[in-house]
């Protein structure tokens, strides 16, 4: 034992400082993570942007905010340009992965202005459990 | 004490390894998946077998020849550091984590991959060059890990209890390559049980061939006795570690949540033959030659 620990030089020592350290720091986190998540199923916050005018189409930039404590698969967010009642356009977005407490951004993209209309509706369709 | 420069030559051995056996899962979706999707639970999980799984094959088949269990842990930590540390740049540069992410998603994402690099990084260390480190470096204390290996009672029987542990440490190594991929699933689901028969045949004989061929070589088996009921009881033994391996891998990557049971059996004999390649073939490599 006694020759073991001579043996290691300074830097071996330094190395495994740093070792012990990042693990400990690590497995801290993960526990503290543990004891604090719950598990509330994904809650998805839709924001939208400023819409921008492309060359091509009108994009409405989109941010998608996981609330819950589980991650959501497949994402899929619908934009309805709406005025006077009626529904002008309809737009999708699909983001593969949503994180817990996490956000993801994307655009979807129309003909119309959505400048011009009455009313911009984004809402989450559905999502699935990876 | 061992000067500096014998130091810096094994920590970039161990570099090395980690990079070389977990490129596979560094480049793997599947995994970036699990670090985020991952309960932390699991990962400490995780964590803590990994630990458990370099404190063996550090004991049984690790750099130093005079390893008591201070210095056996004392190497786990000094490469579960580099491991997380490697994975953390490895996936910085490959655009997988970022600031924008949340610590959770990070975290999940960097430990779950440093894992099999500290795996890497503990056989490089030991393996990579280590069979010429005496006449290499001239320096006094770099025992080759050839009799290292051998902490049995004879040179040539290594321990069965260190046999167990390298073979597992292979069967991870392999496995883990392959197992979270979503072929697993499709294969393992696809499959009939005849093909699933047949896959488990062939793995058996597979792991007997080349328990046999290593029995051959270099007098080294699972048994204490030579022959054929030795080849029989370690390829057994192999295909065992293998399936209990395949099993708690695609059970911590979530492969068997809401599965038929067929299905689960399915993708752990799938699995199993990547598992029995790396128990019995992968003990050669991890073990010194």
């Amino acid at each position: 034992m006694k020759k073991n620990k001579l043996e290691k030089n300074w830097f071996e020592w330094i190395v495994f400082a740093v070792g012990l350290m990042l693990v400990l720091a690590t497995l801290s986190y993960l526990a503290y993570d543990a004891a604090t998540i719950t598990d509330a199923p994904p809650s998805i916050e839709v924001r939208m942007g400023e819409p921008l005018q492309r060359p091509h189409n009108f994009i409405v930039p989109i941010t998608l905010i996981n609330h819950g404590d589980q991650t959501a698969d497949g994402v899929l967010v619908e934009v309805v340009l709406e005025s006077g009642g009626e529904e002008k356009e309809r737009g999708e977005l699909t983001v593969a992965f949503l994180p817990r407490r996490s956000t993801r951004e994307g655009w979807v993209a129309f003909q119309t202005d959505p400048r011009t209309v009455e009313r911009t509706k984004a809402r989450v369709l559905g999502y699935g459990k990876p | 004490m061992r000067p500096i420069a014998k130091s810096l030559q094994e920590y970039s051995r161990g570099i090395i390894g980690g990079l070389l056996f977990s490129l596979p899962l560094l480049y793997t979706m599947e995994v970036w998946w699990a670090g985020f999707s991952a309960h932390p639970l699991h990962l400490i999980f995780y964590v803590l077998a990994t630990f458990a799984l370099l404190l063996g094959y550090n004991f049984y088949a690790g750099l130093r020849h005079d390893a008591n269990w201070t210095e056996v842990v004392i190497d786990s930590v000094e490469e579960m550091g580099p491991g997380l540390l490697i994975s953390a740049i490895a996936l910085a540069l490959l655009g997988r984590i970022g600031l924008d992410m949340t610590l959770s998603e990070i975290v999940g994402k960097v430990t779950i991959e440093a894992m099999t690099v500290a795996i890497g990084v503990s056989v490089g260390t030991a393996q990579l060059g280590g069979a010429n480190d005496g006449s290499d470096t001239g320096e006094g204390d770099g025992q080759p890990a050839k009799t290292r290996a051998a902490k049995g009672d004879s040179p040539n029987d290594v321990h069965f209890g260190g046999q167990l542990v390298i073979a597992l440490c292979g069967a991870v190594l392999f496995a883990a390559n392959v197992a979270p991929t979503e072929e697993i699933v499709v294969i393992g689901s696809e499959s009939s049980s005849w093909n699933l028969l047949a896959i488990a045949i062939i793995s058996i004989m597979l792991g007997a061939i080349i328990l046999f061929s290593i029995d051959f070589k270099r007098a080294q088996s699972f048994a204490p006795a030579k022959g054929a009921m030795a080849v029989v009881i370690g390829s057994v033994i192999t295909y065992a570690i293998a399936l209990t391996v395949s099993a708690m891998i695609l059970w911590f990557f979530g492969r068997f949540d809401g599965q038929a049971l067929i299905i689960c059996i399915g993708q752990t004999i799938v699995l199993g033959l990547a598992a029995t390649l790396g128990a019995s073939a992968g003990r050669l490599l991890l073990q010194a030659g």
